[in-house]
């Protein structure tokens, strides 16, 4: 009696199992060989909305192949993913600093200069700064920046300077990024000191300039400032370049400068990861996105800079006039990359929380 | 006289209230013309424009419709097997089996996530939209499983015996008696799956392989520099079409009822 109750319920549950198999085979194995099983297919792990959508169709025009793009939003959740033995990605576009990580780890394959001649094409005066000076494993992509925004009718004329913060004319008017390395380094460059610095005393002075500025402004704010800068109800804030010129659309008004003392740029890099399916494909691809005139193209459609020299006397005008975008080689020349500092990030994890704590 | 607003309505209110409010918020800034929702820039379709060029969304709102179809499928059947075998049979091995169905319900997603990458990473299975499909079944059986059971407590076995002594074989009770009596039980867990499936972030986003991305990694991943009031334009289709399915559904059952 038990047996043949068992063999029921197997009967039952195998009787369903095949109803329900036609409605979801199919598509998934379709999908699967388009994504995997075909040997000309480039996988890209990046950001939403990060390449002209028409480039994608041109490289596979050109190259014969299928771009598949997937998304991830922090470098933190992707390198969680990819240290665990995700594969199946052929070029991935992580930060800078997450680029070294990944190199430490050993989890990048060397670029094939030979098969990427475009490289020359790379901004020299960028690589003087960039973590990766020989593009040993990575190629930069698009660079942004740190800086402040205001409303010009409301600031007026003023000489960009971190010591804006300071002002009582904007008090509670104003905003900070609530991003422990960004604005411990807006205080250690205006201190005259390097980003990544780890000497105790230039933090220690970095962390009285912070909590001077604190008692100035309205709060530390990651992503409601665009919002706030765009009603009016903030005129001053620390911000990214690609927000804050995507709120310029909207608020003629606001203006974005870099500080004179210093800023931090962020480079998102194109990386190959060893477990590269396609590598030569992934290559090619890295080629095609430093062709000058398709460099130009995407800076035009991201707005951040491609650092591709050849393509700079391709940018329209008003891109160069954008200091959000293309900084004038004065400016550029005091930006710096914000490195991982590995350990030593403890020094910073300590005075943050102290410029947290302080009244 | 002047009735006093009782606790319960005013309740009843509060609730209904940051139910709805949201949802109201982000239809009316799907047509707002402003990119940032800060303030009222005039009335626009162009989200609706630009979504219904956006191909990389429709991909992932496929995919998404893929893996919660077959994984609320999969785990009704799966789900409701075993809640029958914890409900007929007792003893050691059933109460074992119990736990190991109540573990995932408590398990943080991130450990489920992760162990699955790993283990797929160990056995060497490329990850892809199948890989998704069998995360969320896993998840989702565990909660189909609890909502039978409980259909279940209140069954009455009497239903059966008397089939059988009517002379209806195993197959006969099993087809034409318990699965239309539970049914709405399965129906709930498969509804419950369907929403869980639809929405989860955090064990979808170690899953996924090349080519499948969901629509909520998607989503996140825009925080970057994408088009957000897209989404408030997705989100209005969607509800729209959940409201309508369930005014449908009302409309249907009355009108049987009526006859």
């Amino acid at each position: 009696m038990k047996i043949t109750r068992w063999i029921t319920a197997l009967a039952l549950a195998l009787s369903l199992a095949c109803n329900s198999k036609p409605a979801t085979t199919p598509s998934t194995e379709t999908n699967d060989s388009s994504a995997t099983t075909s040997p000309q297919t480039l996988n890209l792990y990046t950001w939403a909305d990060y390449i002209k959508p028409e480039l994608v169709e041109r490289f596979e025009k050109e190259n014969n192949c299928k771009v598949v793009i997937d998304t991830f939003d922090s470098n933190e959740a992707m390198f969680a993913k990819i240290s665990s033995g995700a594969t199946g990605y052929d070029v991935i576009v992580p930060s800078s600093y997450m680029v070294q990580v990944m190199a430490r780890q050993n989890l990048l394959m060397d670029l094939d200069h030979s098969k990427i001649p475009n490289l020359s094409n790379v901004d020299r005066d960028y690589l003087k700064i960039a973590f990766d000076k020989d593009m040993k494993f990575s190629a930069p992509y698009m660079l942004s920046y740190t800086g402040i925004g205001y409303l010009a009718s409301k600031v007026g004329e003023v000489e960009p300077s971190w010591n804006l913060f300071a002002d009582s004319r904007f008090n509670a008017r104003c905003t900070l990024l609530n991003d422990m390395r960004e604005t411990i380094g807006a205080g250690l460059k205006f201190n005259g000191f390097s980003l990544n610095s780890t000497d105790e005393n230039e933090l220690a002075k970095a962390r009285d300039t912070v909590i001077g500025w604190k008692k100035n402004i309205a709060k530390f704010e990651n992503e409601q400032y665009k919002n706030g800068i765009a009603s009016g109800e903030f005129v001053l804030v620390h911000g990214y370049s690609g927000d804050i010129l995507q709120v310029q659309e909207e608020n003629e008004d606001i203006v974005f400068v870099l500080p004179k003392e210093g800023y931090s740029i962020a480079c998102d890099d194109l990386v190959v990861p060893k477990s590269a399916k396609n590598p030569e494909l992934a290559f090619a691809f890295i080629n095609f996105i430093h062709d000058p005139d398709v460099a130009a193209e995407n800076t035009e459609y991201i707005s951040y800079l491609c650092p591709n020299a050849s393509s700079y006397t391709k940018l329209s005008a008003e891109i160069l006039a954008n200091p959000g975008i293309f900084p004038s080689p004065e400016v550029r020349a005091v930006g710096e990359v914000l490195n991982d500092l590995g350990d030593e990030i403890v020094k910073y994890n300590k005075i943050w929380d102290e410029i947290k704590a302080a009244q | 006289m002047k009735q006093r607003l009782s606790l319960p309505f005013v309740m009843t209110l509060a609730v209904l209230f940051f139910f709805y409010i949201p949802m109201l918020v982000l239809v009316a800034n799907s047509f707002n013309a402003s990119k940032f929702g800060g303030s009222w820039k005039g009335f626009s379709l162009i989200w609706y424009e630009t979504l219904f060029q956006d191909r990389h969304v429709w991909h992932a709102v496929k995919v998404t419709l893929i893996v919660a179809l077959s994984a609320t499928a999969i785990s009704s059947v799966l789900g409701t097997i075993s809640a029958l075998a914890l409900h007929r049979y007792q003893g050691r091995l059933q109460r074992m089996h119990q736990t190991l169905i109540y573990a995932p319900l408590v398990v943080p997603d991130i450990l489920v996530g992760i162990s699955l990458l790993l283990l797929f990473a160990a056995l060497g299975i490329q990850l892809s939209i199948t890989t998704i499909i069998l995360a969320h079944t896993t998840f989702c059986m565990s909660y189909v499983c609890m909502v039978v059971l409980a259909r279940l407590q209140d069954f009455d076995h009497s239903v059966l015996e008397a089939a059988q002594d009517l002379g209806a074989n195993q197959w006969v009770t099993t087809t034409r008696i318990l699965l239309p009596l539970i049914a709405p039980g399965v129906l709930s867990g498969a509804l419950l799956a369907f929403t869980l499936s639809i929405d989860d972030y955090v064990i979808t986003f170690f899953v996924a392989g090349p080519g499948s991305t969901t629509l909520p990694i998607h989503i996140y991943s825009m925080i970057k520099r994408g088009n957000m009031p897209i989404i408030n334009a997705l989100s209005t289709l969607m509800i729209s079409m959940t409201f309508s399915a369930v005014w449908l559904s009302q409309k249907l059952a009355k009108r049987r009822i009526l006859s």
